[in-house]
């Protein structure tokens, strides 16, 4: 009886391993999207608005960021009492930032709005990937930051590719890493994601964030779900 | 039948979970905050195997592929490279790019430079992403050394790899392989023998069903190199590889040695052929090899086949022929005259191994030499050297006790250079100082004296060096009438006292012992090799080019450690097994290497090193190696009794055979062991080892390791990669079983030394080149959390001790170690807005005083606690008293900031109340009333802060900007205030007191008015 118990236990941490071993992605991307609040929570949402901040050296810069679905996003940020911004629309993208000596906006390059525009996807991309003309491949697990992950990479249908790390315990995304081309030059850009916080809508979002590009982790204070957005919001002034 | 297989997997789970309990949970992730900075340099790169370009990028995008470092990728011309092999093999031999889908990459593993140092490889890898990700394919995994790849330019599923094989052993995993799926399987479509494998293979560009490759007998053993024989040849075949007909006509008679091959590839028929034989020269065909002639003989064209096997055309000019070599050589005649590079421009570093022509504009060269990379836009008449390269091959390193201390280190081909292990702005290329030529090894500074280190080159030739002048002085002990003649190993052995500073050793086959820095020297042993006189016959080495450069040298001490305990106890490792320990000085020696057989570590290996314990004379830890019997298992042992029994430690994590074994000074318990493939560590007395991958290549070839005493640095030689160096290891030290049971452990943080920053800033950023990060100038809160923290934030607040908060600092949430730097300041002062410029003000506080604090670790609503001492630097130029009065004045510069935002605040507030209601006002003289109040405080506001000009180059200084100027220059200087900076603070107090005053009055004058005319149009 005895003997018996240990060969189930043991088949069963065979097949466990198994299972874990031989998922898809598109088992881990169904995964990850029941795990921040399912699909159809997602198709809800049209406007996000946070409040967040980034805290160097003592020093808080309060961030504003606003996204309305497939049509524009926008950060603004306050340092030293100048406020700044960056603004991407599907045709357009601009930067704003007179605490580096800018006078007055500048418009960001052809290869900068081509991967701007992947982030206008608020719904997130990996729902109806395909219809989106995505592409995901799954690849070998990778340690992050302690954390033996889960990694899909997505082939996107405007060219770019970005890669994602799921933590195999909450399916939750902490890392993503994307290959910014520009000019021929090949940049990486890593985002790091935790304090993952499920809102009344039903959606679960990172409330920190570190990115390789910031020297501080930005933190989210607020967050408004499908508010009003007033086009104006993505209006630059010259 | 049943039963059996029940009771083999009951037996199979029980060993997992005997596997399982035995492991604890530390390994390298739990470090992984702990990264390594790579020190470089860049100045002398390390030996270059392969470069492919992508055709169609015209030179901008290029692989590199570097005999111990990895691949690494440029997309800009070699304007910066990053490292895209990390987490493999890092010997390349091989690559190739698919130049139809440029996004497919081949990587062929192990060097095929087959010189003795050169290391292996474990297979072929593909990455379809253009070099971001890669998976190993092909079933080539034994094959050890590739020498080359070619795809078939009209099928890309077409791919032949060129292995020569093992170079100690005999194997059958070697020849030309043939993949018709991309890599995935492969067949072995020509071999000779198992002592003959592939050296080249090109395909005709215009039929590439035409194969041409070359067959090479080859083999090393400890003491000897022999290249060519009977195996050796020339081959071609017209039907991809199926059928093979050997091209001998006009090409010295067998035995023949390494042939280096190259097609013209505007002009298939013609081919260029070096034949390594009794009278090495190039030979050339017209006819698809049918037929040869004898071309050039040159020096460059002969000089050591067996390591220079380059030879490359013109993608668009056949008669222009490249031969890369000892020096850089090239031929507009198809290969019957030879010219050599220029020095105009700077020296470019002999040995080279791999040529690129970008074939855009075929005046666009890469060079990939044993001391890096370089370019050239003018055919290779003269080269520019590529600063970016950090892959320098180090054997040894050793560090001084300076603050910050020096770094030394020998490297092949590249002679002893030292550094400072941090400087202002980083440590760059110009902080390296070459101090010695050849190759190097050994460097160590000389612990009694700050000017004095030792330094070599190959085969024992020992220097003392004057580091100030940099001029040396030969030291190396002679023959007399009472030794036999001495025997000197490649990588001679240079070793001071740890028991006792002023014993310098050396060793041939006997041991030699200065006090008074290589003046002179006494013999302490008898011949304490094997002295096995079969093994001392190089002079005949070299097959049939003769090679003989020490690098063969047999029979040799190669490791020498004095105990830290006791200055009579030494150790001696020899190349042939030996390994002797003397506890009286050297007057009796004892041979224990029979002892170490028992553990499974075979007899005749390498003593690789030995590591006498810091905390009891009995224990002994060493490494042992035996590849050059074939043999690449890792093997470190450890003996408790001096020697009379060892214990090997075993791992499943170890590959690649052992370099360098080390015990921390501090906690015996922590192991650091180097491989030919990777780092491993054990924080439990080697009980378990797991592999280090803290921005360390996973499989770097470790050669050296050493902890220093005073700032508790991991500094590693990386044979591939320079010197790494992971920045404080203690807090691997503090990682007991009570430490990792709790989910959270914050770590002593103990005194922290006030200071801007230990190393300067340097002013200028560089301007290319190889720049290492510094060691953390500031002392980091480190704290240990047992899983990832994924909901709720984690902060860490310091207070004083008065309990007010000074500084909330943002903190990692990782697994593991985590480290947490605050910037030793209050909160920057919230400085007057509203301006047309920013303020730097804003950005900076005041850095606290000595004294008491507590740092609150908060993870979600847990809150962690501890108290803390910041204390002055006693040692610095900056005395307490200045400091208290640095602090004074530039608390009093952050209220005058405070409180002259206060009054442009309050400006703007009142500003608003006209603002808000101008446009509602219908009344005339409401309006000038608002106006007049408006203009009023305006011309005050325009007073405090700019209000005009946007552009920073614009010098609109205000109130607000006359105080940070103050402020600045107080609060970053490690200075007390000066005269005038103190009476400057006076009169800014007095204008912002003046300020208030005024805008009292203009609020006086015109509030109560506007208050009454908006009440009137009840407003």
């Amino acid at each position: 009886m005895k003997k018996i118990k240990f060969l189930s236990l043991l088949t069963l941490s065979f097949l466990m391993a198994a299972t874990t071993f031989a998922q898809t992605a598109d088992e881990i991307i169904s995964k990850h999207i029941e795990a921040i609040g399912g699909a159809e929570n997602w198709k809800k949402i049209n406007t996000v608005k946070q409040e967040a901040s980034i805290s160097v050296q003592g020093m808080d810069i309060p961030v504003v960021i606003t996204f309305v679905h497939n049509k524009a996003f926008k950060q603004e940020f306050t340092v030293m009492g100048m406020t700044g911004y960056s603004i991407i629309t599907v045709d357009s993208g601009w930067n704003f930032s007179p605490m580096a000596g800018q006078t007055k906006p500048e418009p960001i390059t052809a290869d900068e709005l081509k991967y701007g525009k992947d982030q206008l996807d608020l719904q997130g991309e990996f729902i109806d990937y395909k219809a989106k003309g995505h592409s995901l491949e799954v690849l070998a697990k990778e340690d992050v930051d302690g954390t033996e992950c889960l990694v899909v990479k997505i082939n996107r249908k405007s060219g770019t590719e970005s890669v994602f790390y799921f933590d195999p315990k909450t399916y939750y995304m902490i890392r993503t890493k994307s290959k910014v081309v520009t000019n021929g030059q090949e940049v990486e850009s890593v985002i790091n994601m935790s304090n993952f916080q499920k809102l009344p809508e039903g959606i679960v979002m990172p409330f920190t964030m570190e990115s390789s590009a910031v020297p501080a982790p930005i933190t989210v204070t607020k967050v408004v779900i499908n508010g009003p957005v007033d086009e104006s919001t993505f209006k630059v002034s010259q | 039948m049943m039963k059996r297989i029940t009771s083999l997997l009951v037996f199979a789970f029980s060993v997992l979970s005997i596997t399982s309990e035995a492991q604890t949970d530390i390994n390298s992730s739990t470090f992984g905050a702990l990264e390594a900075r790579v020190l470089g340099p860049g100045t002398m790169s390390g030996r270059i195997s392969a470069i492919e370009g992508v055709n169609a990028e015209n030179g901008k995008t290029v692989y590199v592929g570097t005999a111990g470092g990895g691949v690494w990728k440029t997309t800009n011309a070699g304007a910066s490279f990053k490292p895209i092999f990390d987490k493999y093999c890092q010997s390349i031999g091989a690559l190739a790019i698919d130049q139809k889908n440029p996004k497919v990459i081949y990587v062929g593993t192990g060097e095929s430079n087959m010189r003795n140092s050169v290391s292996i490889g474990d297979g072929f890898y593909k990455s379809t992403d253009a070099g971001s990700n890669w998976q190993r394919i092909g079933g080539l995994d034994s094959t050890e050394h590739i020498a080359k790849i070619a795809i078939d330019p009209n099928n890309s599923n077409t791919v032949y790899v060129a292995a020569p094989g093992a170079l100690w052993s005999d194997s059958k995993h070697r020849g030309l392989y043939k993949s018709t799926d991309g890599g995935k399987t492969f067949e072995k479509i020509l071999f000779i023998s198992d002592k003959t494998g592939c050296a080249d293979v090109s395909l005709d560009p215009s039929n590439p069903n035409t194969v041409y490759a070359t067959t090479w007998e080859f083999r090393r053993t400890p003491h000897s190199f022999s290249s060519g024989g009977s195996g050796s040849g020339i081959w071609k075949s017209l039907d991809g590889g199926k059928a093979w007909k050997e091209l001998a006509n006009g090409i010295p008679a067998k035995p023949i040695g390494r042939t280096a091959l190259a097609i013209a590839p505007s002009s298939p028929n013609n081919l260029i052929a070096i034949v390594e034989a009794k009278e090495t020269g190039l030979y050339i065909s017209a006819d698809g090899g049918e037929t040869w002639k004898p071309q050039s003989a040159s020096l460059n064209v002969v000089s050591r086949p067996f390591y220079f096997s380059s030879l490359v055309i013109d993608p668009k000019d056949p008669k222009r022929v490249y031969r890369p070599a000892y020096s850089f050589a090239y031929s507009s005649d198809g290969g019957y005259s030879f010219a050599e590079a220029s020095g105009e421009g700077g020296w470019v570093h002999s040995d080279h191994h791999a040529l690129w022509i970008n074939p855009s504009n075929t005046n666009h060269l890469y060079l990939g030499t044993d001391g890096g990379v370089y370019t050239s836009l003018d055919r290779g008449a003269t080269w520019t050297f590529i600063q970016g390269l950090p892959v320098g091959q180090f054997y040894h390193v050793d560090h001084d006790m300076g603050a910050p201390y020096r770094v030394f280190g020998g490297l092949q081909d590249n002679g002893s250079w030292v550094a400072p292990s941090s400087g202002p702005g980083g440590v760059g290329n110009g902080d390296w100082k070459p101090i010695y030529s050849g190759d190097g090894f050994w460097v160590t500074p000389d612990p009694t004296d700050p000017n004095i280190a030792y330094a070599e080159s190959q085969g024992g030739d020992v220097n003392r060096i004057d580091l100030k002048t940099v001029k040396s002085v030969g030291v190396r002990p002679l023959q007399t009438d009472k030794e036999e003649k001495l025997r000197w190993n490649w990588n001679t052995a240079i070793v001071t006292g740890k028991a006792n500073p002023k014993n310098l050793y050396t060793g041939a086959q006997y041991l030699y012992r200065s006090q008074d820095q290589g003046r002179n020297w006494t013999r302490i042993s008898l011949d304490l090799t094997t002295n096995d006189k079969k093994k001392q016959e190089q002079e005949n080495s070299g097959g049939l080019s003769a090679d003989n450069t020490s690098a063969e040298n047999h029979t040799t001490i190669f490791t020498i450690a004095e105990s830290p305990l006791d200055a009579n106890q030494v150790w001696v490792g020899t190349d042939d097994g030996n390994l002797q320990v003397t506890t009286d000085g050297g007057n009796t020696w004892t041979n224990t290497s029979t002892n170490i057989v028992p553990t499974g570590i075979p007899a005749q290996t390498w003593v690789s090193s030995i590591e006498p314990s810091h905390f009891n004379k009995d224990v002994v830890y060493a490494t042992f190696e035996n590849h050059m019997y074939g043999d690449h298992k890792t093997y470190a042992a450890k003996s408790t009794d001096g020697g009379k029994n060892w214990k090997a430690f075993i791992s499943k994590e170890f590959s690649g055979f052992a370099h360098k074994i080390i015990e921390d000074p501090v906690n015996q318990n922590v192991l650091f062991l180097g491989t030919e493939m990777g780092l491993f560590a054990s924080v439990n007395g080697g009980q378990d080892w797991f592999r280090m991958k803290n921005n360390i290549p996973w499989y770097a070839l470790v050669r050296d390791l050493k902890i220093h005493p005073k700032t508790n640095d991991l500094i590693i030689a990386t044979h591939g990669r320079g010197i790494l160096i992971v920045d404080d290891i203690s807090s691997m030290r503090a990682l007991s079983k009570d430490v990792t049971d709790k989910n959270v452990h914050l770590f002593e943080t103990g005194d922290i030394t006030l200071s801007t920053g230990e190393f300067g800033s340097g002013g200028f950023p560089s301007t290319g080149g190889w720049v290492s990060g510094n060691a953390p100038s500031l002392k980091p809160f480190q704290y240990y959390l047992k899983d990832k923290i994924n909901t709720g934030t984690v902060k860490i607040e310091v207070y004083d001790k008065t309990g007010k908060l000074v500084q909330t600092v943002p903190a990692s949430n990782r697994k593991g170690i985590n480290r947490v730097t605050w910037s030793q300041r209050m909160m920057p002062p919230k400085t007057a807005t509203g301006a047309t410029k920013p303020d730097n003000g804003g950005a900076v506080a005041p850095q606290v005083l000595p004294g008491e604090y507590t740092l609150k670790l908060k993870i979600g609503a847990d809150e962690y606690s501890q108290s803390f001492r910041m204390v002055h630097d006693s040692k610095s130029n900056f005395s307490l008293s200045e400091r208290n009065d640095q602090f004074a004045a530039a608390m009093e510069l952050y209220n005058l900031h405070l409180k002259l935002a206060t009054i442009v605040a309050g400006i703007s507030d009142k500003q608003k109340i006209y603002k808000d209601n101008v446009a509602k006002l219908k009344n005339k003289k409401s309006i000038k009333i608002g106006n007049d109040y408006l203009i009023a405080l305006e011309t005050l506001r325009a007073e405090l802060i700019p209000t005009k000009q946007k552009s920073i180059f614009a010098d609109e200084s205000r109130l607000r900007e006359d105080i940070t100027q103050v402020y600045l220059a107080i609060c970053f200087n490690e200075a007390g205030p000066s005269n005038l900076q103190l009476e400057s603070i006076k009169s800014l107090t007095k204008k912002v007191n003046e300020a208030e005053k005024k805008a009292v009055e203009i609020n006086g004058l015109h509030e109560e008015k506007l208050r009454s005319a908006l009440a009137k149009e009840k407003l």
